[in-house]
């Protein structure tokens, strides 16, 4: 059977996760790997539930949210874009596979470019194989 | 170094007594007598014959701007710092932990600290690798050049470099030794938060034992609650029972912040910290 | 009965004790020497003062597991963890760190309540104590003469090894320890002269000098007792502490723990890990109360349970005077000198 990743999707309410929607509405296709789980705002997110996720055995994860300046919150984007900077730089230190762990900026009309991020990311992740380095086992 | 430790000593106890003694200020932070020669403590000086037990050698590693947090908010304290302890004052400034006009800033520019432990000289491979406090209201003997200088990011290339998979085996190995004692977090100047993350229940953000998951967890997020804050003075290092060298992952994140956001910290009080701040120019590379 | 063997086969030694059980013996590591599992003989190593982590980890570890569960399963499935009863070595023990094992007794066996985790490797374990060498001087931290113990008592121990030269004597204390030293081929046989030699070290071991402080329990608690709410002396003792927790870990008399549940998908374990009155939420009360919010009242309570409380209660005072908690403490701090200043104040 060849490996099914588990990737973990934060996507940001007001852009990505409509986004994501609308990919559902118009019915495009994409890996069923991913699971979403939905945030008010990417600045929600906190470092922690990256290293979390990944001790918990996710393979991959994504993170979406609004185009930085079309914040639903003005600024929380623009918070974000540093501090997820540096989560990617200390889990690229600490010697985790950069590809594993990416943003982006998917805003509410853009449906495809959700499902084609999403397509990319469980191929890149796939090719990586299974997380092993952070997973608690 | 044009001024000797004996020197500074003598400045800094003429200092500290005239502060105490105007009531300019209610407590003076420096070094003490320790048990020995090679172990100085911190020290707090809070009526003028205190000022007879402040003490100043090679050994004096520790940063008394950790006890600034302590006392009740407007308390008048001079506090004694080195090169990178000043940048830790600057920073709690910064942060609004304790306000520029309740300081009296001495400042001693000093080459030649060491090590306790192993008796090296202490330079940018665990430390910020400066030698001039970068903001003080007295100077305290005269400012160090001529002395070599020392990049404080210089000791990562060879991590850098590292085969990605070996320096994760680094770092579990090294993290895998963690106790637990805290001594890394209690030491540091910026770590004040009450109550500390990890001591959290609801939720809990890592396991509480001695293991590697817990204290991955630990160790990680506490890099990263460090980001653009930690002034690499090295004492979480240096506290460390087992000799983990945090400072090398510490090194990685501010030179990371340094890079991306063209801020070091604790270098101007009108700063603000890297994390709290944003600028619409900030390039999306930096997150490839 | 002495017997003897050289320094050069320590780990030939070393391979005869593996066979009769778990080995524990300091090894030597990046951050300094620690007591661990044996698993190559060759990295038993003596050259060692003392180790980091006191050796009370092999009877009360830092982890220590006592019931595996799944959620959401009935309580009479959980599995309780069993005690560990397999015969265990521990070699090398300095007689500071043998005399707190007796402390420790008093807590986990001695009040009547017995911790069946604590007894099992207790019982199952045979001491190999070590004699300081009494050719170099103590270490500026240690005082365990000021608590009445001589670098080189074989008292605890089962075996106690004195090293002459490039010998080293192995002389059995108890009857496990002559059943010990019997089984165990590849020793020579002791002379006299050996057996003089041994005495004769015991002897000054007694007299050996460490940093020595004339002390009486008795008037250690009383002048602890009357300062109590000194609040002026507990600051200033603790101007310097960061409250970290270095010197309750590093040291092997001291046995507060928290008991914890740590579960992960579905399954998990309640186990018991060391904690220490020095952290800020030692005291932290459901309500949300904490009693011990300043570091003074904390270090306040650390020396005060160690010097005045546990003589009350148990006629001994909680330390071995080791040195460790000095020795790691991150800003010097000298734990007993804080005693002397309360004889004086």
């Amino acid at each position: 059977m060849s490996f099914e990743p588990k990737i973990l999707g934060i996507a940001c309410n007001w852009c990505t996760y409509t986004g994501a929607d609308l990919a559902g509405t118009t019915r495009l296709q994409y890996p069923q790997n991913i699971r979403v789980v939905r945030v008010m705002c990417s600045s929600r997110i906190n470092p922690s539930f990256i290293f979390r996720a990944f001790q918990l055995g996710a393979d991959g994860v994504l993170v979406g949210g609004c185009h930085p300046g079309d914040c639903h919150y003005n600024t929380g984007n623009l918070y974000a874009r540093r501090r997820l900077a540096v989560t990617k730089k200390i889990l690229e230190f600490a010697g985790l596979e950069p590809g594993r762990f990416r943003v982006e900026w998917i805003s509410a009309s853009e449906g495809n470019k959700f499902a084609q991020v999403v397509t990319e990311f469980t191929g890149q992740i796939k090719a990586l194989g299974p997380q092993t380095k952070f997973k608690i086992s | 170094m044009a001024v000797s430790f004996q020197q500074i000593e003598e400045k800094l106890k003429t200092e500290a007594r005239r502060l105490l003694e105007s009531g300019e200020v209610s407590l003076v932070l420096a070094w003490g007598k320790g048990y020995d020669e090679k172990h100085p403590m911190p020290y707090v000086a809070k009526c003028p014959s205190d000022a007879d037990g402040i003490v100043f050698n090679e050994y004096c590693t520790h940063n008394p701007a950790r006890y600034l947090v302590r006392y009740p908010r407007g308390t008048k304290i001079a506090v004694a710092v080195k090169a990178a302890d000043s940048r830790a004052v600057v920073q709690l400034i910064q942060e609004d932990k304790v306000k520029r006009r309740d300081l009296v800033i001495l400042g001693i520019p000093v080459y030649g600290i060491k090590n306790p432990k192993t008796g090296e000289l202490i330079d940018g491979k665990t430390t910020c690798g400066l030698y001039n406090p970068v903001l003080y209201d007295v100077l305290i003997g005269e400012e160090v050049h001529g002395q070599p200088v020392s990049s404080p990011y210089a000791v990562l290339a060879e991590y850098e470099a590292m085969d990605r998979d070996a320096r994760f085996a680094f770092w579990k190995k090294e993290l895998d030794r963690c106790i637990r004692c805290y001594a890394c977090r209690k030491a540091c100047p910026m770590c004040y938060c009450d109550p500390c993350f990890i001591d959290q229940r609801k939720p809990r953000w890592g396991e509480k034992s001695p293991e590697p998951a817990g204290n991955l967890m630990y160790h990680l997020t506490r890099f990263h609650h460090l980001a653009g804050r930690c002034i690499d003075c090295g004492e979480c290092s240096r506290a460390c029972p087992v000799d983990i060298p945090l400072y090398l992952f510490h090194k990685k994140v501010a030179k990371d912040c340094e890079e991306m956001f063209g801020q070091a910290a604790g270098m101007s009080i009108e700063d603000k910290p890297v994390l709290v701040n944003f600028r619409m120019e900030d390039s999306d590379k930096i997150l490839e | 009965m002495l017997k003897k063997t050289t320094v050069n086969q320590l780990s030939d030694l070393a391979s005869a004790l593996m066979e009769k059980g778990t080995l524990v013996a300091p090894v030597r590591e990046d951050a300094g020497f620690q007591f661990r599992e044996i698993t190559d003989a060759k990295r038993v190593d003596l050259n060692f003062h003392n180790t980091v982590i006191s050796p009370k980890s092999v009877f009360f570890p830092q982890t220590e597991d006592f019931v595996r569960y799944r959620t959401g399963r009935p309580m009479q499935e959980a599995e309780p963890v069993e005690p560990q009863g397999k015969p265990l070595i521990l070699f090398g023990v300095r007689p500071c760190d043998v005399k707190s094992f007796e402390i420790m007794d008093i807590h986990f066996s001695g009040t009547g309540d017995v911790d069946p985790y604590w007894q099992a490797r207790r019982e199952a374990a045979a001491i190999i104590g070590y004699a300081f060498d009494l050719g170099a001087p103590a270490e500026p931290e240690e005082f365990y003469q000021t608590l009445g113990i001589g670098a080189a008592d074989p008292e605890g121990s089962d075996i106690f090894m004195v090293r002459r030269g490039d010998d080293l004597l192995l002389k059995s204390i108890t009857g496990k320890g002559e059943a010990l030293l019997t089984g165990m081929g590849g020793l020579a046989g002791a002379s006299a002269d050996d057996e003089k030699f041994f005495d004769d070290t015991v002897a000054a071991g007694r007299d050996f000098k460490t940093r020595f402080t004339c002390v009486d329990a008795e008037v250690i608690t009383k002048k602890l007792e009357d300062l109590f709410h000194n609040t002026d002396f507990w600051e200033k003792a603790s101007n310097a502490c960061l409250s970290c927790g270095v010197c309750t870990f590093a040291c092997p008399t001291c046995y507060c723990f928290d008991i914890c549940d740590e579960t992960l998908f579905q399954q998990g374990t309640r186990r018991r890990v060391w904690d220490a009155c020095m952290f800020t939420d030692f005291t932290l009360e459901a309500s949300g109360h904490n009693p011990r919010t300043k570091v003074y009242q904390r270090l306040r309570q650390k020396i005060n349970h160690k010097y005045s409380y546990h003589v009350r209660k148990y006629g001994v005072i909680s330390c071995v005077g080791c040195g460790r908690c000095t020795r790691y403490c991150p800003v010097n701090i000298d734990i007993f000198s804080i005693v002397e200043e309360a004889m004086k104040a």
